[in-house]
């Protein structure tokens, strides 16, 4: 009888099956004909194809389920599984095969996940348990993954699959040449998240040929420390008369797969282009050559959907900046619920040199699991840096790992049993790199054992729960020197007993080792070199910060950490680089010169005009001196602002120049405004602007903000792909009485008609006032909009006539 | 690298008949566009297709029925039809996004910068589809997308399926049938055994000529 499969994968060679598509399409499949379907019309053939991949000599096939899922086929899916696994088992039968495995094959949904797709990650997840239910209770033997593309979708067909079944699971994914996913993961990306999702094998199908797999299967069995797959094409694809071919016949595919078992992979079949006589030619070649049994890496990764960051290569820089400790306006944007100034602080950081950013948004009022699923799925829009966790609430913890796309970092366990208890479990389901404090019930230990002590206690935890200790990284904490002067040897002392007893990683928060002492930085930035010699691995650190920044990298300099120089260079071999020759902080201040100072005789009127943003605000600066701030907005800035306005709307001034100036007097009125602090000015009105639901092009609408806002009106952003209710509870709830929607697209325009139907039925009174491309006065008309704006200058104008005799 | 044109960046950004701009603009395009040229994987797919039929208001390739006038019109005495998707990837959608956080006309010239270095792409593919046409007699006619004229945009379902956009170019339509990664061009090329000197398509043939801020006409 059948071997539990767990038993043999990775100790065995096993064989998986060929192409199934390509087969198909030859006994008649239809170019868009739903190859699922034939589980139903054609069960003869499927049974036949399966029955000559076993008798080839294939250990584990594939059902045919590929494409199941209930956007593709609803109501019909569970049908159509359970026809799938049955025709499998009649094949295992036929072939005298009982000792094979029916894999639940599992490919992408077809749909592009959230954010920037429209598939929420639960709905994903929902799909893939329906089939993953229905398959496992038909007795699948295994669920394999495949042919995916996108680390996002994979994670969640992997969470469905742990969540809903107990059955091993094998993942392969799809590379290009340059050894990238679509989405733009790498295999040292993809390895690590999926190792640390559990996987029980994973590899790569797909794509490509044998022959160009053999490089990013090198680094694949490099990395991995569970089982290898590795199930390429029958080389590439060629078209011929509206047909794919595919030209690798099975002697020139099994010389190259030959090559590929010599590197140590464990298991190997084919995909598309390849049939029954490929696999037997594999099946007889691998039979003589020696099987390597998977080897357990010592590569600790932290990973986004793009880039993994592995320790001990150089020290990693944590950002520590999105968190509202000691921060006002950080936690003024939590609670306004301002997710861009958060992402912004971000972007800073990684503009600055942050490897990875720490991600705290715990303010006691707000809803921080909330908080932390928006900020991380929002952060993963915008940058490819690896993400640390940074909480204390488990439910904003599971949020932040559920929706992360990637392996992160968690922050933190520490010695604390209950604390292990709730911790450890998520990071285990989840998979991330989870940094260890050296505390526990009885507070921080004053010497280097004993927090080497606790650092053991956590490794053992881990231990316990499955988690490898590669994924600890113990922070050996860092107390102030000024209440105790041995603070840091202790702690420095702790890092590298780590690093030289355990082999372990260490991470570190560098700044609170000088609380309480002058110049900060000084001290904080000699701590980072004294911690780095000592093997530190990852340094929790503002990276805004010239001096800290400069230490880092002198450090890798000196320490052979950058080879010639080339990163140090880079930084700091520029006329115009950031360096810290000063001797005082105004010495500072005053070398920051930008060149646009160097015009003389201009005014703020001519600035404004020609887009010059530092020099509108200094000379704002100036004016403020002598002038009430009122009376230069009114008489210099809103008059130049008025004359490009003008200038855009005879067409001899054209949008770029438009929002130069409007940059400009941005920054102007950001002076004055400091200035009059206390007598907060007056909005000439409240306006909604947003982009209509189904339409995601929402430049034209964010242009239409900025020059708005520069007019003194109060703008209330929605974004992109608004639903019509969203809007007109908006409208209800601040008093709106101008909205502004845009829309690209004919499609999109529909949804416009819909928001404008609604606004007139719950808030009669409300103003719409529409525009982008496709829209024309005629269109306007016929949704039945107030106005129709050409352009951003017309909204201006039109909301000018609209709150002019409010 | 891509053979970006920057009169079509400007154009984009919405200069027209102006070749001038301001130094520091002049700066900015080139900045941005170095960076799109750097966050560039650009990906493509065609598969040639017999044109079957084609009538006054119909055409059949590929196993589709295709009701178009203007399409029709464009494959007149075609008799091969290839479907084309390209993209330049995500990586200029997310200068795009990155931008819009802390500068709003940055995004809108990596915007300006995106969809000229699309096109460019878009022609490289045209121009690739040209000369294989060009070695079997064949002469290609100007690329016709859906959306154009009376071409529905429903087509793009079609590309997806055919094509299979989303697994060879990494291609995605969302529910209002917009591609994401959003620098993407779908379109149809007829190949025709006469040869007619017209490349009239995009703007000429659009049904906002005339209306739209972009027009080349």
């Amino acid at each position: 009888m059948r071997k539990d499969l767990r038993e043999r994968l990775g100790k065995e060679w096993l064989f998986f099956d060929g192409g199934m598509g390509s087969l198909l399409q030859e006994k008649g499949l239809k170019g868009g004909e739903l190859p699922e379907r034939w589980n139903l019309t054609h069960p003869d053939i499927i049974r036949e194809l399966h029955e000559s991949y076993l008798r080839a000599g294939s250990d584990i096939f594939n059902a045919n389920t590929f494409g199941l899922n209930s956007l593709k086929f609803p109501g019909e899916t569970g049908e159509l599984v359970k026809a799938a696994i049955r025709i499998a088992k009649e094949a295992r039968t036929a072939a005298g095969r009982e000792d094979a495995y029916i894999a639940l094959d599992i490919g992408p949904t077809g749909k592009l996940l959230e954010p920037m797709g429209d598939l929420s990650f639960d709905r994903a997840v929902e799909l893939y348990a329906e089939v993953m239910k229905t398959g496992a209770s038909e007795g699948a033997d295994l669920i394999m993954i495949e042919t995916m593309s996108d680390t996002y979708e994979t994670k969640a067909a992997v969470l469905a699959a742990k969540e809903n079944t107990d059955l091993p699971v094998i993942v392969t994914c799809v590379f290009d040449e340059k050894g990238k996913m679509l989405t733009g993961g790498t295999v040292d990306a993809a390895v690590a998240m999926l190792e640390g999702l559990g996987v029980d094998a994973l590899g790569m199908n797909c794509g490509l040929g044998p022959v160009q797999m053999y490089a990013l299967a090198a680094r694949m069995v490099e990395r991995a420390s569970v089982p290898v797959v590795i199930n390429p094409n029958a080389g590439l694809p060629r078209s011929e008369n509206g047909r794919t071919v595919y030209d690798v016949g099975p002697d020139e595919f099994t010389e190259a797969m030959v090559k590929i078992a010599g590197l140590g992979i464990q298991a190997a079949g084919g995909c598309c282009g390849t049939t029954p006589a490929h696999i037997t030619k594999v099946v007889e070649a691998f039979r003589k050559i020696p099987f390597t049994p998977a080897v357990p890496k010592n590569h600790t990764v932290v990973t986004s959907f793009s880039t993994a960051v592995t320790a001990g290569e150089k020290p990693v820089i944590v950002g520590e900046r999105i968190n509202p400790t000691g921060k006002k306006k950080f936690k003024e944007a939590l609670r306004a619920n301002d997710i861009d100034y958060i992402l912004s602080q971000g972007l800073e950081q990684e503009e600055a040199g942050a490897d990875i950013l720490d991600v705290n948004v715990g303010l006691p009022e707000i809803d921080e699991p909330a908080m932390m699923k928006t900020v991380v799925t929002r952060l993963q829009g915008v940058t490819g840096l690896p993400l640390q966790l940074d909480t204390t609430d488990m439910q904003a913890l599971e949020q932040g790992l559920r929706y992360y796309n990637g392996k992160a970092m968690v922050n933190s366990v520490n010695g604390k049993d209950e604390v292990i208890g709730q911790v450890m479990p998520l990071v285990k389901k989840y998979g991330g790199v989870l940094v260890g404090l050296t505390l526990d019930e009885n507070g921080i230990p004053d010497t280097a054992e004993g927090r080497v002590a606790i650092a053991e206690k956590i490794y053992q935890a881990a231990d316990r729960y499955g988690i490898p200790r590669k994924d600890i990284v113990i922070d050996g904490l860092c107390l102030t020197i000024s209440s105790d002067t041995s603070a840091a040897s202790v702690t420095l002392e702790t890092v590298r007993r780590i690093r030289e007893d355990y082999n372990g990683h260490t991470i570190l928060g560098v700044s609170n080792v000088s609380f309480g002492l002058p110049q900060r930085q000084m001290i904080n930035s000699t701590f980072l070199t004294m911690a780095v010699t000592k093997g530190l691995s990852f340094a929790i650190m503002n990276p805004n910060s010239l001096q800290m920044m400069a230490a880092y990298r002198t450090c890798l300099a000196l320490s052979g950490q950058d080879p010639q120089c080339v990163g140090f260079i880079e930084a700091y071999g520029r006329e115009d680089a950031p360096v810290l020759t000063v001797t005082s902080s105004a010495a500072d201040a005053s070398a920051v010169k930008t060149k646009e100072q160097g015009k003389a005789g201009m005014t703020l009127t001519s600035a404004i005009e020609k887009g010059l943003t530092g020099l509108a605000s200094s000379l704002m600066k100036e004016a403020l001196q002598n002038a009430d701030p009122l009376q230069i907005i009114n008489e210099q800035l809103i008059p130049a602002l008025d004359k490009v306005g003008q200038g855009f709307e005879k067409g001899t001034i054209f949008l770029p120049q438009l929002l130069m100036s409007a940059d400009a007097a941005k920054a102007a009125f950001e002076e004055a405004k400091a200035f009059m602090a206390d007598s907060p000015q007056d909005k000439k009105g409240t306006i909604i602007v947003a982009t209509v639901k189904g339409d995601i092009h929402d430049i034209g609408k964010n242009i239409v903000k900025v020059m708005l806002e520069n007019y003194g009106y109060d703008v209330i952003d929605l974004g992109k792909d608004v639903p019509p209710e969203t809007i007109v509870q908006c409208a209800i709830d601040h008093k709106v009485r101008l909205v502004g929607l845009s829309a690209l697209m004919t499609t999109t325009v529909v949804g416009m008609e819909e928001t404008i139907r609604l606004l007139r039925e719950k808030k009669p009174d409300t103003l719409v006032m529409v525009g982008g491309a496709v829209l024309t006065q005629e269109y306007a008309d016929m949704i039945g909009a107030d106005h129709y704006a050409k352009d951003a200058m017309a909204t201006v104008r039109y909301a000018d006539e609209v709150f002019a005799d409010a | 690298m891509l053979n970006i044109d920057i009169r079509e960046v400007l154009r984009y950004l919405g200069y027209r008949g102006i070749r001038e701009t301001d130094p520091g603009l002049a700066a900015l395009i080139e900045s941005c566009m170095a960076d799109v040229q750097k966050a560039c994987s650009p990906r493509s797919v065609c598969r040639s297709f017999p044109l079957e039929k084609v009538t006054d208001n119909e055409c059949v390739f590929a196993g589709l029925q295709v009701k178009s006038r203007n399409l029709a019109k464009n494959l007149r005495s075609c008799t091969e039809v290839v479907m084309m998707a390209v993209t330049i990837g995500s990586g200029t959608d997310q200068l795009i996004r990155r931008a819009e956080l802390t500068n709003v006309l940055q995004a809108y010239v990596y915007q300006a910068v995106g969809a000229a270095a699309c096109e460019a792409l878009a022609e490289e593919v045209d121009q690739t589809i040209r000369q294989e046409a060009l070695s079997r007699g064949l002469y290609a006619r100007p690329r016709f997308s859906p959306g154009y004229g009376d071409l529905s945009l429903e087509m793009q379902l079609d590309f997806e399926r055919i094509l299979q956009m989303r697994k060879i170019a990494g291609i995605s339509l969302n529910e209002s049938l917009l591609m994401t990664p959003t620098k993407s061009v779908t379109a149809i090329i007829g190949l025709s055994p006469e040869p007619r000197e017209c490349h009239k398509a995009g703007c000429e043939e659009c049904t906002l000529a005339g209306n739209c801020p972009y027009s080349r006409v």
